[in-house]
């Protein structure tokens, strides 16, 4: 269970050090079972896995580290990722047992700032004017996070990216930009709508969910893995209801 | 296969820049504590030795998170240096300003026990002949510390130029700003498919290491040699 307790940051770089090694021990409890996990699914399956029969440890990470590392014959039954790209990799890879790969969860993009921040249209006039004349926008890197990589899309779409230029932090996940825009070193950021629940940022607009390609979670079977993984793989896909009150869903 | 997108030549030009910057500018405070630490005689020695060793007990993200809490915004120093235009958070000189830091405990380390090796006698004997501490520190100590000076300069290079956790934590990952090499690589690890030009990024940072070093092997010798009188 030590995999679970990790601080997020902390757990990223710890993942990408000893991670094969620190997902390994659970695998040791007896009927249980191991998942690899985008990190910003973390409130929603903590508690989908504390609701099962059997101990479920559950590794979270980005979706291209949590990728490379079930690539790399990680020993887990289930992997969950927060972009379609990387699934596609996997199977691409024969990483994963292709015939379970099924969308899980969706969520949506929302333009977030501190907790007194107040709504706000979206346009480039308005969002100047928030910004002021040193303030700073928050986002995941888009080559590399894909919130970012949504995160761009829609703003290219809405009109807004060049507007925003060198006012850009892309941060390397979108936990961290959260961290920032609760902080207040920054006066807007884009992050998930699951993550301005009980963080401390609010919402300041929703970002139109046609403006980039549709956010999926998409989950897989892993080479191996139990048929207790699979009956649980179904429990996660039918916990709608979980997802919806963590802020998941289209 | 291997590539070297513009994105890598972008990541070590600031790498250099960030570790040079952060090695040169540290390198005097470094060899004062260094000085202080080999020897001085003061009370909280003790106390100094520790806190100069602190950022290489730290984990580094502890290091990041701790200059952002200072230095951003909403910070004590950031809010004074941001309205002047002199901030450092999510800037290159932060990822300097990190590197350096992190780079320090292993020079103070190095440079001091250089200074350590130097006989005092040496020292004492230049001083009854009437010379000031300038100039027997000039004169005489630091040129017989320079070799392990110089693998101070070069340890701390290393360390400022491969410094990922406190950078990435303090100054996020903008390229041209603050994306140093070990975060673009750590960014292309999170590109699926990206595999040439991650390896082209591993190419540059080993190459780099390896001649940082041979350079470093290629001084010190010289050096000796000319505090031998040749």
């Amino acid at each position: 269970m030590m995999v679970r307790s990790f601080p997020f940051s902390v757990s990223r770089r710890a993942v990408l050090v000893g991670g094969l090694a620190a997902v390994a021990t659970p695998l040791l409890a007896r009927g249980g079972l191991t998942i690899m996990a985008a990190a910003s699914l973390k409130p929603a399956l903590d508690e989908i896995a504390a609701n099962w029969e059997a101990p479920v440890a559950i590794s979270y990470g980005g979706s291209g580290t949590i990728a490379r590392q079930a690539a790399a014959g990680a020993p887990a039954d289930i992997v969950i990722l927060a972009a379609t790209d990387w699934m596609d990799w996997l199977v691409a890879q024969g990483a994963v047992e292709a015939p379970s790969v099924r969308a899980v969860a969706g969520n949506r993009l929302v333009l977030a700032g501190p907790l007194d921040a107040r709504p706000l249209a979206l346009n480039a006039s308005d969002i100047a004017a928030r910004l002021g004349a040193n303030g700073r926008f928050a986002m995941g890197d888009p080559m590399s996070v894909p919130a970012g990589r949504y995160g761009q899309q829609a703003l290219e779409t809405l009109g807004l990216w060049s507007s925003l230029g060198s006012r850009v932090i892309l941060a390397e996940n979108v936990r961290a930009a959260l961290a920032y825009i609760v902080r207040g070193d920054v006066e807007l950021g884009l992050v998930y709508r699951s993550d301005t629940r009980g963080t401390g940022a609010a919402i300041v607009a929703d970002i139109p969910a046609e403006s980039h390609a549709p956010i999926t979670y998409p989950a897989a079977l892993l080479p191996g893995a139990t048929d207790g993984a699979a009956v649980f793989l179904a429990q996660i896909a039918t916990a709608t209801d979980i997802f919806a009150r963590h802020g998941f869903g289209q | 296969m291997i590539a070297l997108p513009p994105e890598a030549w972008e990541a070590l030009a600031l790498s250099l820049r960030v570790s040079l910057v952060a090695t040169l500018v540290s390198l005097p405070l470094a060899i004062w504590v260094a000085h202080l630490l080999a020897r001085g005689r003061f009370r909280g020695k003790g106390l100094l030795d520790a806190l100069v060793h602190l950022p290489l007990i730290l984990p580094p993200v502890v290091t990041g998170y701790a200059l952002l809490l200072v230095f951003s915004r909403s910070g004590p120093l950031g809010g004074l240096l941001e309205p002047l235009g002199l901030g450092v958070a999510f800037r290159w000189t932060g990822a300097a300003l990190a590197a350096g830091i992190m780079a320090f405990p292993l020079m103070v380390r190095a440079i001091r026990l250089a200074i350590e090796t130097v006989d005092p006698k040496l020292e004492e004997a230049a001083i009854t002949l009437g010379k000031s501490p300038w100039q027997v520190w000039m004169g005489i100590t630091l040129p017989l510390a320079a070799p392990g000076l110089l693998a101070g300069v070069t340890l701390g290079f290393a360390k400022a130029f491969g410094e990922f956790g406190a950078t990435i934590t303090f100054v996020a990952s903008i390229p041209g700003e603050t994306r140093t090499l070990p975060s673009a690589i750590y960014a292309f690890l999170q590109v699926p498919g990206a595999e040439p030009a991650l390896r082209g990024l591993v190419l540059i940072a080993v190459i780099v290491a390896v001649a940082a070093v041979l350079l470093s092997n290629w001084v010190a010798p010289r050096i000796a040699a000319r505090i031998a009188g040749r």
